[in-house]
């Protein structure tokens, strides 16, 4: 098999810098990464490294010898990893730690994924700006996926998926205005079982952002933050993309848009129009 | 063999650069390989050719270096050699001239190839007598203007060898323009086997890729979707690239309420572990001069619908077996296409199967060994010595070959090109 004419991200032909080591990572449906390292010719001790870029947090991961020269780290679902974006070294004994650039992301397994478990953890590989290579983990137990939305003329509707909890009677959703003194507002949700439909009316909207929190079990219960986590896409904002509707509401004309967040939750925004 | 391409600039981004360092990587396995760059731009090259391959620069335009030559006065002197109906005419000097001028007229080479036609038109007529000269079309000649082709009219017949990436645009060259004793011949664009195992053929997603322009016709495609939904609701679709359409491609998506099937991914690279999410590849482009993302399809294992447009598409796909050939611009007919393969798994799978052996015939090893032997018979032709060749003398004896040759290679490559050879 032939790799030719590859992006390099130095120059083979100055000499001047050494080529930076470079990881294929492959994602398996039940969410684990395999991470597969060329570049590294010392025969030492060598490490994964995955550095939190918030705080002082790092996961060490073992890398072993495979065929064909490699050195190879898994990352199991099973394995704990904060919520946030992690930046992936490769370490040989106590040696500077090397950013790892990307090579073939295989993330075929990951589309269309469908978690089961008390806890979903999700973990999606991606190239920075910079031409690096990150991971983006999120950690959420229980879990409300956002599936299909539906932008009507006078309601939004999403539809979407509970993991490690199921629907009871009692179950409704929430919107929460993110501007100071936003009153807390209920909608309705339809559904059972993992199912779910919440139905978000604009008539009571004002302008403000609104997150949507799905609480299955009700007022007792937790409150989920509904999200678009099960895919190999990193960011979804500018994918999953919803036309925007003009609503008349007592408060006069609003502009009304669903979106994701930078951490892949879903909001509402409005605006008077 | 020592084989030198002449390129416009190696160090950026694009089809060309990335088919011409394919090509020069692999017959660098067996030959001495350059690859000499008219612009040097940046450090490094985006795409890198196998350390085999000895890439240079003839002027170097990178910003604060020493070497910095945008500042020669013969760089703002505008080209009197390159031909100015060329696209790249603006970025072309009286420097370029002189520097490519100067490299044929010493290049230490057996075969100089050259990528466009500006460069083309230096190599015919102004390498040192000697090595073969090899024209690439990457485009088609119907994509140039009418000064260009009077232009390459004078100067192609000067090469060895002119090569288009199709038998369609290897036809118009026959037809449209005297060549004689130039040896006219399709050799595709080499695509490699991607790193990666081929698409299983189960994932609910078709796949487009390529650029956002007017020519690929994605609001064809999205219309087509459209159908499809109303039909199959759990199939969905997504389409790599970045482009000048986008707004409007957003807004056809939105105003057939297709936000929840069809998803504008942005560009992607590399693109085969894209490729290898789906099931189904789609082009329903209106004009294709090769059809790369055809070809890279197929090497994941993605059967392809596509319209049967000028010039690639019908050249690549095998209708029926290995992939799907529409009518042109025909909403209908390209959904059509799409829901035929969504809804008979078995066919899918079987046309997945055939789309993967069919585009081994693509492969840079296979084309690198059709430039070979191209290469060895023209030297063999010209008799190629020491002392250098009488290129009077090369063009009689290839224009009474002409006839016979032609009509063997013809026969040769219309069995080839299906890759239908046991």
């Amino acid at each position: 098999m032939m790799s030719l004419a590859t992006p390099s991200a130095e120059d083979q032909h100055s000499g001047k810098d050494p080529v930076p080591p470079r990881a294929d990572c492959v994602a398996e449906s039940a969410g684990g990464l395999t991470f597969d390292v060329t570049g590294i010719t010392e025969t030492d001790e060598a490490h994964l490294v995955l550095r939190a870029r918030d705080e002082e947090t790092e996961v060490r991961l073992p890398l072993t010898p495979v065929d064909g020269g490699r050195l190879r780290a898994a990352l199991p679902n099973g394995v704990h990893l904060p919520e946030g974006r992690w930046d992936v070294y490769a370490q040989v004994a106590d040696g500077e730690p090397r950013r790892l650039v990307p090579g073939l992301n295989d993330l075929r397994a990951l589309v269309d994924r469908s978690a089961d478990g008390e806890r979903t953890a999700v973990r999606i590989p991606y190239v920075t700006k910079h031409g690096n290579l990150s991971l983006r983990s999120w950690l959420r137990a229980p879990h409300a996926e956002a599936g299909e939305l539906r932008v009507g003329e006078r309601e939004l509707v999403v539809r979407g998926r509970v993991h490690g909890t199921t629907l009871t009677e009692q179950a409704h959703a929430e919107l929460r205005g993110r501007s100071e003194s936003a009153p807390v507002m209920r909608a309705e949700v339809s559904g059972r079982d993992t199912e779910f439909a919440v139905t978000v009316p604009y008539g009571t909207l004002t302008p403000d952002v609104w997150d949507l929190w799905l609480c299955p079990t009700g007022g007792s219960g937790p409150a989920v933050r509904v999200a678009r986590l099960l895919d190999d896409i990193v960011d979804k904002k500018p994918i999953f993309t919803y036309p925007q509707v003009s609503a008349e509401t007592p408060r006069g004309a609003m502009a009304v848009q669903a979106s994701y967040t930078a951490d892949n939750d879903l909001s509402v925004t409005v605006t008077a129009a | 063999m020592h084989i030198s391409f002449l390129i416009h600039n190696g160090y950026g981004i694009g089809g060309t650069i990335r088919t011409t360092y394919n090509l020069a990587s692999t017959l660098a396995e067996h030959h001495d390989v350059e690859v000499v760059s008219v612009f040097r731009h940046r450090e490094e090259p985006v795409f890198a050719p196998s350390p085999k391959v000895r890439l240079r620069h003839l002027v170097d335009i990178r910003q604060g270096t020493p070497g910095y030559e945008g500042d020669h006065p013969d760089y703002r002197r505008p080209a009197k050699f390159f031909p100015a109906s060329e696209g790249r005419y603006q970025q072309y000097s009286a420097l370029t001239d002189r520097r490519i001028a100067e490299h044929l007229a010493s290049v230490e080479a057996d075969v100089v190839v050259g990528t466009r036609p500006g460069l083309n038109v230096h190599l015919a007529r102004q390498t040192r007598r000697g090595p073969l000269r090899v024209g690439q079309e990457h485009l088609t000649l119907d994509s140039h203007s009418p000064q260009l082709r009077h232009e390459l009219r004078g100067a192609y017949p000067r090469l060895d060898a002119l090569t288009t990436t199709t038998e369609a645009d290897a036809r118009a060259y026959h037809t449209k323009m005297r060549l004689p004793g130039v040896h006219v011949e399709a050799v595709p664009n080499p695509v490699p086997a991607p790193a990666l195992s081929p698409a299983d053929g189960t994932a609910k997603w078709v796949v487009a890729a390529g650029r956002l322009a007017p020519v690929k016709r994605y609001d064809l495609l999205i219309k087509a979707f459209d159908k499809v939904r109303a039909e199959r609701p759990d199939w969905r679709l997504r389409i790599y690239g970045g482009g000048k359409q986008k707004d409007k491609l957003r807004t056809l998506i939105d105003k057939l309420g297709l936000y929840n099937h069809v998803f504008l991914m942005g560009p992607a690279s590399p693109i085969e572990p894209e490729w290898a999410k789906g099931s189904i590849g789609a082009v329903t482009s209106s004009l294709e001069s090769f059809g790369m993302t055809i070809v890279e399809a197929m090497r994941c294992g993605l059967p392809v619908v596509s319209t049967d447009c000028p010039h690639g598409p019908g050249e690549i796909i095998d209708d029926g077996v290995d992939g799907r050939l529409v009518k042109v611009g025909s909403v209908p007919a390209i959904a059509n296409g799409l829901l035929e393969l969504i809804n008979d798994d078995e066919l899918r799978l079987r046309m997945a199967d055939a789309a993967l052996r069919d585009a081994e015939r693509f492969d840079p090893t296979r084309i690198a060994e059709r430039y070979e032997s191209m290469f060895a018979t023209l030297t063999a032709r010209g008799g190629s010595t020491a002392a250098g060749r009488m290129r009077g003398t090369l063009h009689r004896t290839r224009g009474a070959l002409l006839g016979g040759a032609y009509a063997v290679r013809d026969a040769g490559l219309s069995v080839l090109r299906k890759g239908h050879i046991a």
